[in-house]
């Protein structure tokens, strides 16, 4: 029965009917891998992995506990410092400040957890030997990378607006102790979650093109931390403008200009920084789309 | 269908198939034979769109396998058996390769039962031994219903009950008029389960006949040619698709050509012959002879060393 359809299907796919894909497609459902059919293996393969799913459980473990510690923290300060008259006119406006940073604070490890789920998610395939059932139904290759790219980037982006919304939820009323004010609902609260929220779902988009372009997890994971750990801080203690200047155009800076209620200075303007942060996406993205469709697997 | 037409590929300074030609029909079992690293795997991964062939091209009834519009129901491949994420389970590997095709839960369950994995579907691949990753590896290859068969090796690691159940299989898929193409590096497997023989070493085809044709020794025409130009010879003769060893100073043997075929390119490029004996052996004596061959091919750059 089967064999028939296959048949006929595929000795029609050479010339097209007169009447064109779209109308074939009304009659019949379409029989091979569409976009969607893509991208629902690809949240199977994500949601049946017991460490993509330990992953993402560290990741609000963290949050929340930063965000716990950095209120309890700020408080702390916050108490010393009204000891101190002086500092207290100063701690008046940065208390607050260091306030609404809280459930965003432990988004450093986030960005690292979910970036190398990101590698990880994609060099797996290659070091399991599973790329060759993955690109054997998906021979086009392309779908089934932007598929993962998909789910990688959105189970990013959600998990890090939930973490960070579970860690404003345990600071709010431990800042309340020491008689400071956290409103989650200020926009200012949420510009923080949203942009950290999309900017480590593009760590996640630049870990994933990371362990396609290195088909290897340590590889990629080092070389992530490589990006976001070791670059920011080796630009820093290497004198010399040039390396003060490109310090600013690290993935890792731009958060800063894109949450500052002013501008900063020695940082890019929001504008700027965005343009950066979408370039680091797009760049390693397009790559790794383009070597990943002409290597062999 | 499968047709394969001047594949090659090249790794770097190691060629690993070198312009194979054939054609696997529908309605029987055709066996690719061949020791290990001759190049089957390679080819195989080619027909499957995996690796890009050096040139050549190789077509799946009619189309690359890329241009399919639904490759999995038109080509069903068992390649290798670790082609899984160790951490998943067979059943959740088995849907997330059904539902590229939106290929219905139902046929995974099927598939499951056919394989015999029932006991084991739900525990992580990565804990299965060769035979269980075998049959997962079938599971997989079957899910499309497809009309062509692809298996690398699939009694590899099966235990005897297995290996039966992998040939009657075969010899079932391809009763019902599918294209089966199965390698091996054992000529008594190939002789018990395959209907037409493709015999390859080296990243060359060295026979391709009906297998009653090469067990009664006559699908295989080599001959054995001196000559005092054995350089310009064997070069003659590998344009025209000969495989040619050198057993000794201008001493051929000369694979896939007819006596007469090796004595009008001597004559034409007027290069002297002095002996043209054809040679009568089984393929089981060339096969040996192959692989025997092939282990030589590879302690020679330790002897290099050496020197």
């Amino acid at each position: 029965m089967s064999s028939t359809t296959t048949e006929s299907l595929s000795s029609r796919e050479p010339a097209p009917s007169p009447a064109g894909p779209a109308s074939r497609n009304a009659k019949r459902p379409h029989p091979g891998p569409t976009f969607f059919r893509v991208l629902h293996s690809e949240i199977i393969k994500f949601r049946s992995l017991l460490s993509t799913l330990i992953l993402l459980a560290s990741t609000a473990v963290v949050m929340v506990g930063f965000g716990a510690l950095s209120a309890w923290g700020t408080g702390q300060f916050t108490n010393a410092a009204t000891r101190d008259p002086q500092a207290a006119a100063r701690m008046a406006s940065q208390g607050g400040d260091l306030a609404i940073s809280a459930p965003t604070s432990g988004i450093a490890f986030a960005q690292l957890i979910l970036g190398s789920l990101g590698v990880l998610l994609m060099s797996s395939e290659f070091t399991t030997g599973m790329a060759r059932s993955t690109f054997a139904a998906v021979p086009k290759r392309i779908p089934a990378f932007a598929a993962k790219l998909v789910v990688v980037m959105v189970t990013s982006f959600v998990v890090t607006a939930v973490s960070t919304w579970l860690a404003g939820l345990v600071a709010v009323p431990i800042l309340d102790n020491y008689g400071l004010k956290l409103d989650m609902g200020s926009s200012q609260s949420v510009k923080l979650l949203l942009v950290n929220s999309i900017y480590v779902a593009a760590v996640a988009a630049i870990g994933m093109a990371l362990g396609t372009l290195l088909r290897n997890s340590a590889g990629g994971i080092m070389s992530l931390v490589g990006i976001f750990f070791v670059a920011p801080l080796a630009f820093q203690l290497i004198p010399g403008d040039f390396f003060k200047e490109a310090r600013k155009y690290l993935p890792g800076n731009t958060v800063e200009p894109l949450t500052a209620v002013q501008h900063v200075p020695d940082t890019l303007e929001a504008w700027q920084a965005g343009m950066v942060l979408g370039a680091w996406v797009v760049v390693p993205v397009l790559l790794a789309a383009v070597l990943l469709k002409r290597r062999d697997v | 269908m499968i047709e394969a037409n001047g594949l090659t590929k090249v790794y770097g300074a190691k060629t690993a198939v070198a312009g194979v030609s054939f054609t696997v029909k529908a309605g029987q079992v055709t066996g690719f034979l061949g020791p290990n690293g001759a190049g089957k795997s390679t080819t195989m991964r080619m027909i499957m769109g995996l690796d890009r062939p050096t040139s050549g091209s190789v077509t799946v009834n009619g189309l690359p396998y890329v241009r399919h519009q639904a490759p999995l129901r038109q080509v069903g491949a068992l390649l290798d058996a670790k082609a899984v994420h160790t951490s998943r389970s067979a059943y959740n590997h088995l849907l997330a390769m059904a539902a590229t095709h939106g290929i219905p839960k139902a046929r995974v369950h099927e598939v499951i039962e056919m394989t015999g994995l029932e006991a084991v579907a739900r525990k992580k691949a990565g804990g299965f031994s060769l035979g269980m990753g075998q049959r997962l590896g079938i599971a997989a290859a079957l899910l499309g219903d497809p009309q062509t068969l692809i298996l690398d090796e699939p009694v590899n690691g099966l235990d005897p009950e297995g290996v039966v159940w992998v040939r009657n299989l075969v010899r079932y898929l391809a009763g019902q008029g599918r294209t089966v193409f199965l390698s091996s590096h054992l000529m008594s497997e190939m002789a018990q389960t395959a209907d037409h023989l493709i015999v390859i070493g080296r990243g060359r085809v060295i026979a391709d006949a009906p297998i009653k044709d090469i067990i009664t020794g006559k699908g295989q025409s080599r001959v054995r040619v001196r000559t005092d130009q054995p350089d310009r010879l064997h070069q003659l003769l590998t344009q025209r698709g000969a495989s040619i060893d050198e057993p000794e100073r201008e001493l051929l043997e000369v694979t896939g050509l007819e006596p007469k075929t090796i004595a009008a390119a001597a004559l034409e490029n007027q290069v002297m012959v002095y002996e043209l004996t054809p040679l009568v052996a089984s393929l089981e004596e060339a096969y040996m002879e192959l692989t025997k061959d092939d282990v030589e091919y590879h302690s020679l750059p330790a002897a290099e060393v050496s020197k």
